[in-house]
This record gives C-alpha cells, sequence and structure tokens, in this order.
C-alpha cells in the first residue's frame, strides 16, 4: 500500500518536473529574439552553427569576410563609418536583437536610441570565444546547442595545441597600404599565433587596440625568424600591398627574409575573431612556423 | 529691393525643396504620400513610421539648423572682420572643434557619446584663445590682431589633430567621417545637447545686425554714431563661436559653407547690408546643407557618404557663375 503511493508520488512528481522543464523551454524560445542582425562574422557563424538564421549579415565595404556556407543568400548590410550599417535599412528589418562590435559605438548608440537591442560579443582573444559563445546561445535561446558546441570547440584546441616542441619568434605585420603595423599579443592574431607555440615579438610596444605602427628599424632590430603578413585593403588592392611586403629591401636583414620565411595570410583568419580558431592554429602551425608533428 | 525680395523668395523655395528632398529619400523606399502621412500625424506604426520620424525628421533639422548657423557664422564673421577669407576657421573654432572630436575618437572610443561635447568644448576653447590674445595687449581687438590669432589657434589644433591621426592612424577611417563632415542618423541627441548654443548664438547675432552694417562704414565712422567697433568685433565672434562649435558638434568641419554662402547671397543680392545678408545666409546655408546630405544618404546608398565634398560640388559651379557676373 505504501510502496504504490510512493510509486504514485514518484510519477506525479515527474509529471511535475517534465511539465516544469516544457514550461522553462517554451518560455525561454518565447522569449529567444527572432530576428537578429549579425554585423560580425564571429557572431554570424555562431549563429549558424547554433542552427539560427539571422535576418541580416554585416559586410564591411570592400571587406573580406568569412562566412559559414548556411549565411548564403541572407541579406548583406554594407557597414561603413561612422555608423556601420545604414540605420534606415536596418529599421526596415525590424530586428529584435542586433549582435555588434565596439567598432560601430556610434552605431550602436543610434540603434538603442531608436528601441533596437544590441549587444556586443566580440572575443578579443582565443580564450574569450568559449564565453562569447556560450553568451550569444545564451542570448538566443540554444545553449544547450551552445553548450555542445563549445565542448567541440574545447576538445579542437587542445588537437590544435598538442606536440608543441619548437617555439620560433615571429612577428606578425598587418600591412596597410605600404605602412606596418605589428599584431600585439593582445589581438586576436598575436594571440593565436602565440598559442600556435610562437613567441611574439612586438617591439616592445603595446596597444588597448592591439595594433602598432612599427618602424622597419624595429621589425630589423627584433630580427625575428618567422614574418607573417596580413595585407589590409580593398581586395583588389591585396596582390599590390602582398607583392610589396614580400619584397621589402627594408626587412633584407632579418633572418625570416634570409631563410625565405615570410610568409602571406590572405583570408583575415588572423584579422577577424573566428568560430575556427583551432583551424587556424593548426593553419599557423603547418604554413608558418613548422611545428605540427609530422 | 525687389531683387532682394526675389533672392529670399528662391532661397526659401530652394530651402523647402531641399528639406522635402531629405525627408522623401533614403536607403529605404518610403512612398511621398505616406512620408506626409507620417508628418502629419496619420502615419502607421512600423519600420517606415520609424524612419521618418526618428531617422529623417532629426537629420533634416540639424540640416537645416546647422547650415543656417554657419551661413551665418560666416556672414557676421565676413561683416566684422571687413574680410572676404572670414569664416568659422578664422576665430579657431574649426581646429579647436577636430581636435575635440578627434581626441574622443582615438583616446576614448568606448565614450564615443561624448564627442559633440568634446568638439564644442575646444571648439569654444580654441575661440576663447583668440579673445584672449586679440582683445588684450596692443591694438586690442584689431582685425590684423584677431585674424593673426585665429590663424595661430587654427594651426596649433590642426597640428595637435594630425599629431593625434599619426599616433593613432588605426583609428583613421572613424575620424574622417568628421573631418570631411557629415550628418549621422543619431536621433534629437545632438540637438538636445547643442541647442543652448544655438539659440545664445542666434539671440547675439539678432542684437548685432545693425551694428554690424554701420561697422561696415569704417571703424571711425562707426565711433562718431555711437558704436563701439571693438565690442561689436567681440561681440560677432563670440556668436559665430557658439554657433559654429555646436555646427560642429553635430556635422564635423564644414568650414566652405560658412566662407562661400555669405558671397553667394551677397552677390545675388547685390547688396552687403546685414539686414538682408544675414536671413538670406541663413536660408541659403540651410538648403545648401539639407541638398548635400541628400545627395550623401541617396548617392551610394546604403552607404553614407561624408556631405563636406557634396556641398563643394553644389556649391562651387553657383559661386563661381555669381563670381563671373559679380566682378
Amino acid at each position: 500500500m505504501v510502496q504504490a503511493r510512493k510509486s504514485r508520488l514518484a510519477a506525479a512528481l515527474s509529471l511535475l518536473a517534465v511539465a516544469l522543464c516544457l514550461w522553462a523551454a517554451s518560455t525561454a524560445a518565447a522569449a529567444a529574439p527572432k530576428r537578429i542582425v549579425a554585423l560580425t562574422p564571429f557572431a554570424a557563424n555562431t549563429l549558424a552553427k547554433l542552427g539560427v538564421e539571422p535576418v541580416a549579415i554585416g559586410q564591411t565595404v570592400g571587406g573580406n569576410e568569412r562566412f559559414a556556407p548556411q549565411l548564403n543568400g541572407v541579406t548583406v548590410l554594407p557597414l561603413s563609418h561612422p555608423n556601420g550599417p545604414n540605420l534606415e535599412q536596418l529599421v526596415s528589418l525590424r530586428p529584435d536583437l542586433v549582435l555588434s562590435t565596439k567598432t560601430w559605438a556610434k552605431g550602436n548608440q543610434a540603434m538603442q536610441s531608436l528601441g533596437i537591442r544590441v549587444v556586443t560579443r566580440e572575443p578579443v582573444r582565443v580564450n574569450g570565444v568559449i564565453p562569447k559563445t556560450l553568451a550569444i546561445g545564451s542570448l538566443v535561446g540554444k545553449l544547450p546547442e551552445a553548450k555542445k558546441l563549445v565542448a567541440k570547440m574545447k576538445e579542437e584546441l587542445g588537437k590544435a595545441r598538442k606536440g608543441i616542441a619548437k617555439r620560433p619568434t615571429v612577428m606578425v605585420i598587418l600591412g596597410v597600404g605600404h605602412s606596418p603595423f605589428t599584431f600585439l599579443p593582445n589581438s586576436w592574431g598575436g594571440d593565436l599565433v602565440r598559442k600556435a607555440g610562437a613567441e611574439v615579438l612586438a617591439g616592445g610596444l603595446s596597444s588597448g587596440s592591439g595594433f602598432q605602427r612599427i618602424s622597419d628599424e624595429v621589425v630589423v632590430a627584433e630580427n625575428p625568424e618567422i614574418l607573417i603578413v596580413v595585407p589590409h585593403g580593398e581586395p583588389k588592392d591585396v596582390p599590390a600591398i602582398t607583392r610589396y611586403f614580400e619584397n621589402d629591401p627594408a626587412w633584407g636583414a632579418t633572418r625570416a627574409a634570409k631563410e625565405g620565411h615570410i610568409y602571406i595570410s590572405t583570408n583575415n583568419s588572423l584579422l577577424q575573431a573566428g568560430t575556427d580558431a583551432a583551424k587556424t592554429i593548426e593553419e599557423v602551425r603547418r604554413r608558418y612556423l613548422h611545428n605540427w608533428p609530422g | 529691393m525687389t531683387r532682394r525680395l526675389i533672392v529670399l523668395a528662391i532661397l526659401i523655395a530652394l530651402l523647402v525643396g531641399a528639406a522635402i528632398a531629405e525627408l522623401a529619400l533614403g536607403a529605404v523606399k518610403v512612398p511621398p504620400g505616406e512620408v506626409l502621412d507620417i508628418l502629419f500625424g496619420n502615419g502607421k506604426a512600423g519600420p517606415n513610421h520609424q524612419i521618418v520620424e526618428s531617422l529623417r525628421l532629426p537629420r533634416t533639422v540639424e540640416a537645416l539648423v546647422v547650415g543656417a548657423a554657419l551661413g551665418v557664422a560666416g556672414a557676421i564673421l565676413q561683416g566684422a572682420l571687413a574680410n572676404p577669407l572670414a569664416s568659422p576657421d578664422v576665430i579657431g573654432v574649426t581646429g579647436g572643434a577636430g581636435f575635440g572630436a578627434i581626441l574622443i575618437i582615438v583616446l576614448f572610443p568606448e565614450k564615443i557619446a561624448l564627442l559633440p561635447i568634446g568638439a564644442l568644448f575646444f571648439g569654444l576653447l580654441a575661440a576663447a584663445m583668440v579673445f584672449l590674445f586679440a582683445w588684450t595687449g596692443r591694438n586690442r581687438g584689431s582685425i590684423a590682431k584677431v585674424v593673426l590669432a585665429g590663424i595661430a589657434m587654427l594651426s596649433l589644433f590642426t597640428a595637435g589633430t594630425t599629431g593625434l591621426l599619426a599616433a593613432f592612424p588605426e583609428k583613421a577611417p572613424s575620424a574622417i567621417f568628421f573631418l570631411a563632415g557629415g550628418l549621422t542618423s543619431s536621433g534629437w541627441e545632438s540637438l538636445d545637447t547643442t541647442w543652448p548654443y544655438f539659440l545664445a548664438g542666434a539671440i547675439l547675432v539678432l542684437f548685432l545686425i545693425r551694428p554690424l552694417d554701420r561697422l561696415a562704414l569704417g571703424d571711425d565712422v562707426a565711433a562718431s554714431l555711437g558704436s563701439r567697433p571693438q565690442l561689436i568685433r567681440l561681440g560677432a565672434a563670440v556668436a559665430a563661436a557658439l554657433l559654429a562649435a555646436a555646427s560642429a558638434a553635430i556635422a564635423g568641419l564644414l568650414a566652405f559653407l560658412g566662407l562661400v554662402v555669405p558671397h553667394v547671397v551677397r552677390m545675388a543680392g547685390r547688396t552687403s547690408s546685414q539686414t538682408f545678408v544675414v536671413p538670406a545666409s541663413a536660408l541659403g546655408g540651410a538648403a545648401l546643407l539639407a541638398a548635400g546630405d541628400t545627395l550623401a544618404r541617396t548617392v551610394r546608398a546604403p552607404i553614407e557618404l561624408p556631405v563636406g565634398p557634396f556641398m563643394v560640388i553644389l556649391g562651387v559651379p553657383v559661386f563661381l557663375w555669381l563670381l563671373r557676373r559679380a566682378l
């Protein structure tokens, strides 16, 4: 008798728990924004990986952002200074949520004044990818999916960083026209190359932005074993920038130039935070640092 | 007199046309009937309503206010300094405002909301320094002293701006829009901050119109008529500084407008009387900036371009045509 009562009580409690879970899930789904605009490749690709299709994605004018194939066909908003997206175009999309970046601070402020919810969830360094992915998952009502994605990312990052035996000295240079800027260790690219096993040289420079204009004299004085150059400009200008830095006579005295270790990275993976950090680390190790096992 | 009335009527028509274009055109097509419905409070709620009411309307008002303010600032400075090249540049405002804005963009990018306040503060600071140097010591308040102090201050702050951009070149793209002069769709916020300066400048100008006409007769004649040339010049410089600094806080550096519009209206009206030049410059400046901004917003829509070059494209042909006829 007592046993039967206990069973009924347990069944009732289980049903109640299931009902509560269903109610919580439906509430979360109802509260989750439906019309999301992602202004950065990281946010857009994270949404794609979580199975959420944004109503629009941002693309800088003349930019070369890397988007997941699932985002083909999604409306593209051209981004330009000072606001980022055209606010009329943005408003016409009736967004519930805009995932933005601090680059568009002025635009973010204007969007908020129009009653649009604006959130910046952009990782600055590789370690930021995990919390930012979880944050985006939570924002769009896809936390369980985000947790799965994060577990996979952690595993891939672990694999990508295994067996680092060689730690060469590296300078990572952003080539803007003919002007070199150094990626500092606190930039996305600098951090990523460091995680790939390099000792990132920056001539003792620092900057909150992660980049500093650097003199060729400092590059020669630092004498890195490897120089990785990221040409920055409109796609049509990139070949000319590449040719210039590949043959920069000012760098001729460096070990990197003498040993033929000046590499060019053109796919923006070092410049823009991405969801594929593990893949990029592996690529940096294989192509530039030559410290990938086997 | 008839000619002046005709010129004023043309300027009013141009201003109305430019304002209508600014409200009706943009990156998103909103039918003209719907724009009217929204403006008269009969529009349906939705994105188009928000576009017209929260984006285009404040921007149109900003264009009209800033254009009028810069036109008037140029007119009274040219009158007070008896110098056809006078503009808000000459009293250092433009250089100071540019420096203040770039300082915020470069050093406090996370506090971008402070940009108009930075531009306003440094614009007025530069003007105050010009007044300090020009109205103290020997020959206080002389035209040469005001102009030279202004050029020195402009050079000083421009060097500061260039130095900041050279030290932080990665911030240059954000700064270019301000330096080239451009309105942004930021609702009523900028006007909320700056309207007291526009109002103070405008009130001061109203009291200066007749004294400036007397000053045009020469310092000695003006003094014999009971005017105080140095005080009038100081008043004009203060009014222009208020108007130009508040304008720079909203729309960046638009020196061309303050320089050219007063000349255009003087040549068109064939008079230098401030009773005509000041209101006509206000109308002409407002029309030119609103028309230029419509072009800047629509030529490469949805990308918005700085308005400065468009005003030059619109204004220079008219200016040169009038110049050819006048001289």
